[in-house]
């Protein structure tokens, strides 16, 4: 076998040679362009590691002179702040809860994520237990757990409950007006694009103020609730005036055919919609739609207009005291990393999702 | 529903869009079991009439009865009249996220609240009687246009409709498929299923159907047993029209 005739075949890597050199060794030009580009990543990263790794300092103990000795980051500040960063003012001693909390959220949505998932009964079951797990761990009040009250809660998991309830209060919300949109009835038609517009019409920050401050004075007491559920209220009706939008972006893709053959077959309004068009609407939403989530979770950190310690806010506490007002881009850095482990974990999951779905459909 | 009465009786139809006159007091009747070919030049009105008879198109005067049933604002009687009709389309129209087992179970399962065992049984033996038994686990996507259709027709069959209407069930096909589709539409047909066929298929007229019915702008302009509609064809519009057809 190793004595191979001299055949034109090509081995897979020596093609794959070929092909590197074609594509970017192919002139002058472009080689030029590639060594650049190369020098100007290695110079980068080069840069970067120093900084981040060589010359930074770790230990807790360490102080602002010592951090501009060594010439690199100061994560001295994430190792002796980390815990506001991550909870915020939640009290000290308590912190096991929110850390668990976390857990929690993560929990149920990486099992939602999961295909064998998505039956009604599972979801709703994971996702009752999960809601109830994390209250009664974050505010306590019973099991001997002491009460801490949704104004103390902070950092990490007030951004995670906040993104998810909105979502999650959101999506339906957004099913329903954009299915009342398409209603064929005019004026119901017409007063959801009404509704519509004016939200998308207002900014995030006024309406997350108007259900903070405004709605309590316009409300019966027993009505208003704690301040955090109002504020994601609010956020859940933003989120589902857009979500709306994309799905009936959705709703337009798909032929009239389907429509037209499920009446055909008999299949009443709720079943047409639930078994036919939906799953194809958001089939077709889907990249706008994980757009959608990422623009959501980023947006959770308007929330400290109206008084909620987030993780943003919270990084931010973390290095205005005193000694570490210094190194704020640590913290930046720190926090930005978290945001995107998120993000990043959303888009690959929507790419996962739009090519396991097209697996079984060519287009014509 | 009455399956003693007429399958179909419609009496004086009228359809407008907008301003346009499209079905033009508009009356026919198809008994049980009979096999009824629509033909006509394009735009005049046979899509919009059989559209009709389940209610995919709102009439705007005139009488429709499915069985006795009359089709008025009433929507359980239009509810009734298309669990007893089915239809086959032009594009085939199968979900495309939905397996062809699927897409035949679908309907039997929700609307006829069948067993899903049972559904599926029937769906497979429906799928077998067009031929196609062997694709019913892949999608629609996966197959080819003639497969497509054969798969849509067993789809309605599995409702076991009293009544089929096919709205140019060919005319999207490449000539090669167009024959295993017709093949089965003429089982069919044998089997005694009522059927109103849209189709510029005349030798499939010519051997199954009871009867021709030629519309143009709105209107039934000649209807005729087959020998009779072919060999002498009484209104000049008709035999302009089969000249055409026929010189294919
Ligand atoms: N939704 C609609 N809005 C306005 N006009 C319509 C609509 N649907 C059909 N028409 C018009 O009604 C007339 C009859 O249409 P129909 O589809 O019934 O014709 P057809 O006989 O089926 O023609 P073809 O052989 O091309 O399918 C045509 O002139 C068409 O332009
Ligand atoms: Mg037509």
């Amino acid at each position: 076998m190793t004595a191979l005739p001299a055949a034109p075949a090509l081995t897979p890597p020596a093609r794959r040679f070929r092909r590197l050199r074609r594509d970017y060794f192919g002139s002058p030009a472009s080689a030029l362009m590639t060594l650049a580009s190369l020098g100007i990543l290695l110079g980068l990263g080069w840069w970067l590691m120093n900084w981040a790794l060589l010359d930074a300092t770790f230990s807790a103990a360490a102080t602002q002179a010592e951090c501009v000795q060594a010439g690199g980051a100061c994560w001295s500040v994430i190792a002796a702040r980390w815990r506001v960063i991550l909870f915020g003012i939640y009290p000290y001693d308590e912190q096991w809860r929110p850390s668990f909390a976390c857990a929690v959220v993560a929990g149920i949505i990486l099992l939602s994520c999961l295909p064998r998932m998505w039956s009604f009964r599972r979801l709703a079951l994971t996702w009752g237990l999960g809601a109830a797990g994390f209250y009664i761990l974050m505010r306590g009040g019973i099991l001997g757990l002491s009460v801490v009250n949704e104004q103390q809660w902070g950092g990490l998991p007030l951004t995670l409950f906040i993104f998810v309830a909105t979502a999650v209060a959101g999506m339906p919300l957004a099913i329903l007006l954009a299915l009342m949109r398409r209603s064929e009835l005019p004026v119901v038609a017409r007063v959801t694009g009404w509704i519509i517009d004016t939200i998308r019409s207002l900014p995030l920050l006024s309406i997350l103020f108007t259900f903070a401050i405004v709605v309590p004075f316009m409300l019966p007491g027993f009505l208003i609730g704690e301040k955090l559920y109002r504020v994601i209220c609010g956020a859940a009706l933003f989120f589902a005036a857009y979500q709306a939008e994309i799905i009936r972006g959705g709703f337009q893709g798909i032929p009239r055919g389907q429509d037209e053959a499920a009446k055909a077959l008999g299949l009443p309004y709720w079943q047409r919609m639930s078994r036919v068009l939906l799953p194809q609407a958001f089939r077709l939403a889907l990249p706008a739609t994980i757009n959608q989530f990422v623009v959501a979770f980023m947006e959770t950190s308007l929330v400290v207009v109206v008084g909620f310690i987030d993780l943003l806010a919270a990084g931010n506490t973390a290095y205005k005291t005193g000694e570490w007002k210094f190194a704020y881009v640590e913290v930046y850095a720190f926090v930005a990393a978290i945001y995107f482990l998120f993000v990043f974990g959303l888009s690959r999951y929507g790419a996962y999702l739009e090519a396991r779905m097209n697996a079984g459909h060519r287009k014509e | 529903m009455d399956l003693t009465a007429p399958a179909i009786a419609i009496r004086d139809l009228n359809k407008f869009y907008g301003t346009f006159h499209a079905l033009c007091g508009l009356s026919l009747t198809v008994r049980k079991g009979e096999r009824v070919v629509v033909c006509g030049p394009s735009g005049s009105g046979k899509s919009t009439m059989i559209r009709c008879i389940n209610q995919l198109e709102e009439h705007d005067s005139g009488e429709i009865r499915v069985f006795g049933t009359l089709l008025d604002d009433n929507l359980a009687s239009i509810d009734a009249v298309r669990r007893e009709v089915g239809m086959v389309f032009q594009h085939f129209n199968l979900f495309p996220h939905m397996t062809v087992l699927e897409n035949c179970t679908l309907a039997p399962i929700l609307v006829r609240k069948t067993p899903r065992a049972v559904a599926e049984a029937l769906a497979l033996k429906f799928l077998e009687k067009v031929r196609i038994l062997d694709q019913a686990s892949k999608f629609p996507g996966q197959l080819s246009g003639g497969q497509q259709q054969r798969v849509a027709i067993a789809r309605a069959l599995c409702m076991q409709p009293e009544i089929l209407l096919f709205d140019e069930p060919t005319s999207a096909l490449d000539p090669e498929m167009i024959a295993e589709v017709l093949d089965v539409m003429v089982t069919l047909a044998n089997e005694g299923m009522t059927m109103i066929c849209v189709t510029h298929e005349m030798g499939f007229a010519r051997k199954v159907a009871d009867r021709v019915i030629f519309m143009d702008k709105g209107e039934i302009v000649e209807e005729a047993a087959p020998a009779a509609f072919f060999e002498a064809p009484r209104n000049e519009r008709t035999r302009l029209f089969l000249s055409e057809v026929l010189a294919h």
